[in-house]
C-alpha cells in the first residue's frame, strides 16, 4: 500500500470517527432528536453482531445462527448484573467469552459441514437458544430478566472514567457513546484481523480448503478460531442490547434477527469489512422507515428486500468499482 | 540409506470397489519415483492415502520410519509430506506471490496474536516469507507473474504455481499429481529441467503421471499400478522391458507410450 | 404407549409429505425453500375459504389449494429464483432470496387472511376404538390420504416421464442438460409440485389443527429438521425424516411432559448431536 493511500484511508478513518463522535452528537442536538440516540444505538449493536456473521462467511460458512449466541450473550450479561451483582463492564467480556467457548463446543461437529447443510444446522441454534431460555430456571423461563440497571461508572485509582449512567441528563446518549465505541472497536480490530497474516490465512481456506491442508493450515483450528470469534461479537452485541433494554427476553433475538443479521451484511457487501456495518444502517432505517405504511410495512420491506437481491445479487457495495479488495 | 517413506500393504475399498490393492513399495530419500499406470488404476488415491487426504482401508504409510497414516492432512503436510494438487488447483481470488507467502505459514515462528499485533517476530517472518517466495518464484520462472492473480494465470503457469506452492511449505518429500498434463513438448521439457532442479534442492520427488516419455526421462525408479494392484516396480529400463508393464498398456500406441 | 405409536403415525404420515416438498425443491434447485411453512399456511387457508366458507366439498378445496401453491411456487421459481441464480455467484444470494420470499409470503398471508386462528369442520366424525386405541376417523382419513399422496408422489418420480426427469436433473444437472432433458423447465415443474406438496398437507391438516398465520415460521423449521434427520435432497429420507419427527414429537410430548415445555429443547439438541455423528443425516447426498 502507497503513503498516499495509507493517507487516504487514515483520513477516511478520521472523518468517520469526527461525524459519530462529533457531529451526529450536535446534529441530534440541535434538531431535538433525542430519540436517534436509542435508533443509532441500536444500529451500531446490530452491527456488531453482523459483523460476526461476516467473519463467518469470511472462512466460508452461511451463519444463521448469530441469534443464538446475542441472545446468550445478553442472558449472561444480564444475569451477571442483576443476580450476582456483577458490574456490567466485567460483565460485557464475560459475556463474549461464554459465546466463544460455546462456539467452540457447538463449532467442532458442525463446522465440518458445508453450504446449505451449514446454515440449516445454525438455524436450529437460534431456535435452541430461545426454548432453553424458556426452559431454565436461571433465565427466569418466559418472564425474562427485567429491571437491568444501568451500567455504572468505570473508576480507576480514585478518578472516574466513565461516570454512572443514570447520572446522565440524557442517558440515551451514554447508551449511544457506548455501542458506537465498541462498533468502532470492534470493526476497527476486524479489519486489522482481515488484513494480517491470520485473514489470509483465513481467506485461502475459503477458497481452497483442501490446498490449505496439504500446506500444513490447521483448517478444523482456524475455522473454529473464526466461529469463536464471530461469536464473541454476537455475544458483545446481545449484551450490550440487554443493557439498553434493560430487559431480555427469550424473544428478544429469535430466527427472524439471525437471518436480519446474515442481510445485513449481505446488502452491504460480504467482500468488505464494512460491508455489515452499511448494510444494519441501510436495513434498519428502511424498516423504520416504513412504519408509516403500517401493516403493508412487511410486505413492502420485503418486496423491496427481493427486489434488491433480483437486481444486486452480489450486495449493495458492489455497486462501487470492482478495483478495491479487503474494504 | 534407509527408505525416507515406505508403503505397506496399503489397502482401500470403496464399499465394494478396492480402488488400491495390497499396494507396498519404499522411497529412498532424493530420488524421484514416478507412479505410473492406465487410467483409473487407482494412482490418485495413492496419492491421496500417502499424503492422509483420504484413510486407508488396511495397510500403512511411514515416513521417517513413523506412521503417517491416519492423521490429518495438515499434520502430515507439516510432517514434511506435501502434495500439490491435479487440475491446477489454487487460490482464485489471491495473487501468485501471496498464494506462495501463505504457503510458508508452516516456517513461521511468531504465534498467531504476534501474527495479529505485528509483532516484531511476525513482521521478521513476513520479510523471510516475501523473500523466500520471491527466491522460489524465480527459481520456477515465474518472477515475472508474481503480482498477477492467480486465476489470471495460463495453465503452464498454474502448475509452476502449484509446485511453487509445495516449496513453500518446505516439504522434505513433494507429491506432484500429473505434473506434466496437457502440455506439449516445449513445456514438457522446461518442466522437466523445473523437477530435477527441485530434487537438486534436496527434495524427495513421488510423481503421478501419464506422460510415458517424461516419466521414462525423469524418473529415477518407476511402479506400475494396474486396478489397483501393483504390477512392477523398478528403473526406467528394467520397466521398458517388463512384459506385464506392456500387456497391461497393450493397444495403446507405441509413441505414446514411449516404448 | 400404543395411542403415542398411533399419534406419531399420523403425524409422521403429514410430516412425511411436508419434508418431501422441501427436499424435492433442494434436490433440483439446491435452493432451501425457507417459505415453505408459508406455503403450508396459504395452503390451509385456501381451504378453509373454500370449504370452510363456501361449503364446496373437501375434495375441491384440496385441489384448490394444490392448484394456488402450484402456480404460486411456479411464479416464484421463473421470475424469482432462475434470475438470480443465473446471475449470482453465491449460493447466499439464492437463500436471502427465499428469506426474502418467507417474509413476504407472511406480510401477504397476514393481509389476505387476517390474524386469527382459522379451522374448519371435521371432515369425517367419529372415532374408531380398537382396544384402549381411540383413532379419530378424520385424522385417519388424513393421514391415509398423506400416504396416497406420498406414494403417487413416489410413482410418479419413478415411472412418468417428468419424474425421470427430474431426477436426472436432481442427480447431475449438465448430465441431464446434455441428454436432452429441460432442465430450466423442469425446474419450474420441480418447484411447483413442491410447492403443491406443501399447500396440499396445508388443506389437509386444517380440517385438524386449524391454521393461523403465524405458523409459517415454525413449520419452516421443523421441515428442515426433518430433511436434516433424513438427509437432504433424497426422497427416502424425507419420508424417514418426517415419520422419525412425527414419533419424536408424539412420544416426547407424552413422555416429557412432566418437564415443562422442553420437548422441542431435546429434539433440537439430540439433532445436533446426530448431525456431529452423521452430517448427512440418515441418506443424505454427501455435502461438507
Amino acid at each position: 500500500m502507497t503513503r498516499m493511500q495509507r493517507g487516504a484511508r487514515g483520513a477516511a478513518a478520521a472523518v468517520f470517527l469526527i461525524i459519530v463522535f462529533v457531529v451526529v452528537p450536535l446534529a441530534i442536538g440541535e434538531a431535538h432528536r433525542a430519540d436517534l440516540y436509542y435508533t443509532l444505538s441500536s444500529v451500531a449493536l446490530l452491527s456488531i453482531a453482523s459483523a460476526g456473521v461476516w467473519l463467518t462467511f469470511y472462512i466460508g460458512r452461511i451463519n444463521i445462527g448469530q441469534g443464538a449466541f446475542s441472545l446468550v450473550g445478553g442472558y449472561v450479561s444480564a444475569i451477571l448484573v442483576t443476580t450476582y451483582g456483577v458490574s456490567f463492564w466485567l460483565s460485557l467480556p464475560i459475556a463474549g467469552l461464554f459465546c466463544a467457548l460455546a462456539s467452540v463446543f457447538i463449532g467442532l461437529p458442525i463446522l465440518r459441514l458445508r453450504g446449505v447443510y451449514f446454515a440449516m444446522v445454525t438455524l436450529v441454534l437460534t431456535e435452541v437458544a430461545r426454548l432453553s431460555a424458556l426452559a431454565l430456571s436461571i433465565t427466569h423461563g418466559a418472564r425474562g430478566v427485567t429491571d437491568i440497571p444501568a451500567p455504572g461508572a468505570i473508576r480507576l485509582f480514585g478518578l472516574t472514567i466513565v461516570p454512572a449512567f443514570n447520572t446522565f441528563a440524557e442517558r440515551n446518549a451514554a447508551y449511544y457513546f457506548l455501542s458506537v465505541t465498541l462498533m468502532v472497536l470492534c470493526f476497527g480490530g476486524l479489519w486489522r484481523l482481515v488484513n494480517s497474516r491470520i485473514g489470509r490465512l483465513f481467506a485461502a481456506l475459503r477458497q481452497n480448503e483442501d490446498l490449505a491442508s496439504s500446506m500444513g493450515l490447521n483448517v478444523p483450528a482456524l475455522r473454529i478460531l473464526a466461529y469463536a470469534i464471530s461469536s464473541f461479537l454476537g455475544g458483545v452485541g446481545g449484551a450490550i442490547f440487554a443493557a439498553i433494554a434493560q430487559s431480555i427476553y427469550p424473544s428478544s433475538f429469535t430466527v427472524t434477527d439471525s437471518v436480519n443479521f446474515m442481510l445485513n451484511c449481505f446488502l452491504g457487501g460480504l467482500g468488505y469489512v464494512f460491508g455489515p456495518m452499511l448494510g444494519t444502517l441501510v436495513l434498519y432505517f428502511g424498516w423504520d422507515l416504513l412504519f408509516s405504511t403500517g401493516e403493508y410495512q412487511l410486505l413492502i420491506y420485503s418486496g423491496v428486500m427481493i427486489l434488491l437481491i433480483l437486481l444486486l445479487p452480489n450486495g449493495l457495495l458492489s455497486l462501487r468499482l470492482p478495483t478495491r479488495r479487503g474494504g | 540409506m534407509s527408505p525416507i517413506l515406505q508403503v505397506k500393504n496399503l489397502t482401500k475399498r470403496y464399499g465394494g470397489l478396492t480402488a488400491v490393492n495390497d499396494v507396498s513399495f519404499d522411497v529412498e530419500p532424493n530420488e524421484i519415483l514416478s507412479i505410473i499406470g492406465p487410467n483409473g488404476a487407482g494412482k490418485s488415491t495413492i496419492f491421496k492415502l500417502i499424503s492422509s487426504f483420504v484413510a486407508p482401508t488396511r495397510g500403512k504409510v511411514t515416513f521417517n520410519g513413523e506412521v503417517i497414516s491416519g492423521l490429518a492432512p495438515h499434520t502430515v503436510a507439516r510432517k514434511g509430506v506435501v502434495r500439490t494438487f491435479q487440475e491446477t488447483t489454487i487460490f482464485k481470488g489471491m495473487t501468485a506471490r501471496d498464494s506462495v507467502i501463505v504457503a510458508h505459514h508452516l516456517r513461521s515462528r511468531a504465534s498467531l496474536f504476534g501474527f495479529y499485533f505485528g509483532s516484531a517476530r511476525a513482521r521478521r517472518d513476513e520479510e523471510e516469507f516475501g523473500r523466500s517466495s520471491d527466491e522460489i518464484l524465480d527459481f520456477l520462472g515465474l518472477g515475472a507473474v508474481k503480482y498477477e492473480t492467480a486465476s489470471n494465470l495460463p495453465q503452464g503457469h498454474l502448475r509452476a504455481l502449484g509446485i511453487a506452492i509445495g516449496l513453500a511449505a518446505n516439504p522434505k518429500v513433494l507429491l506432484l499429481d500429473e505434473p506434466f498434463a496437457g502440455m506439449n513438448a516445449d513445456e514438457t521439457s522446461r518442466a522437466v529441467q523445473m523437477v530435477r532442479a527441485v530434487r537438486g534442492r534436496g527434495v524427495t520427488l513421488l510423481l503421478v503421471e501419464h506422460d510415458m516419455a517424461a516419466v521414462m526421462k525423469i524418473s529415477d525408479r518407476i511402479v506400475v499400478i494396474n486396478f489397483g494392484v501393483k504390477i512392477a516396480e523398478g528403473t526406467p529400463a528394467q520397466i521398458r522391458a517388463d512384459e506385464k508393464v506392456i500387456e497391461a498398456y497393450l493397444g495403446v500406441e507405441d509413441e505414446t507410450i514411449g516404448l | 404407549m400404543e395411542q403415542v405409536i398411533a399419534n406419531g403415525l399420523y403425524l409422521g404420515a403429514q410430516y412425511a409429505l411436508i419434508a418431501l416438498g422441501l427436499t424435492l425443491i433442494f434436490a433440483l434447485m439446491n435452493v432451501l425453500n425457507f417459505a415453505h411453512g408459508q406455503m403450508y399456511v396459504i395452503g390451509g387457508f385456501v381451504t378453509y375459504e373454500v370449504y370452510g366458507l363456501l361449503h364446496l366439498p373437501f375434495v375441491v378445496a384440496l385441489i384448490a389449494s394444490a392448484l394456488t401453491l402450484a402456480v404460486i411456487g411456479g411464479l416464484i421459481e421463473r421470475f424469482l429464483f432462475r434470475t438470480v441464480i443465473k446471475r449470482s455467484e453465491r449460493e447466499e444470494s439464492t437463500m436471502l432470496l427465499a428469506a426474502g420470499v418467507a417474509y413476504f409470503l407472511d406480510a401477504a398471508i397476514l393481509l389476505l387472511f387476517g390474524a386469527k386462528q382459522r379451522g374448519v369442520h371435521k371432515i369425517v366424525n367419529g372415532v374408531l376404538i380398537l382396544d384402549n386405541l381411540i383413532l379419530p376417523w378424520d385424522r385417519i382419513v388424513v393421514a391415509g390420504l398423506a400416504i396416497v399422496f406420498i406414494v403417487a408422489f413416489i410413482l410418479m418420480m419413478q415411472f412418468t416421464k417428468p419424474g425421470r426427469a427430474m431426477r436426472a436433473l436432481a442427480q447431475d444437472r449438465v448430465a441431464a442438460q446434455l441428454m436432452g432433458v429441460p432442465v430450466e423447465f423442469y425446474g419450474l415443474i420441480g418447484f411447483a409440485l413442491g410447492a403443491m406438496l406443501a399447500g396440499l398437507v396445508g388443506g389437509l391438516l386444517v380440517t385438524i389443527t386449524g391454521v393461523n398465520s403465524g405458523m409459517g415460521g415454525p413449520i419452516s423449521i421443523k421441515a428442515f429438521m426433518m430433511v436434516m434427520i433424513g438427509g437432504a435432497g433424497v426422497v427416502g429420507g424425507a419420508i424417514a425424516g418426517g415419520f422419525i419427527l412425527g414419533m419424536l414429537e408424539s412420544v416426547g410430548l407424552t413422555v416429557l411432559q412432566a418437564y415443562g415445555d422442553i420437548t422441542y429443547l431435546v429434539i433440537f439438541v439430540a439433532l445436533m448431536i446426530f448431525l456431529a455423528v452423521r452430517p448427512n443425516g440418515l441418506m443424505g447426498k454427501p455435502w461438507g
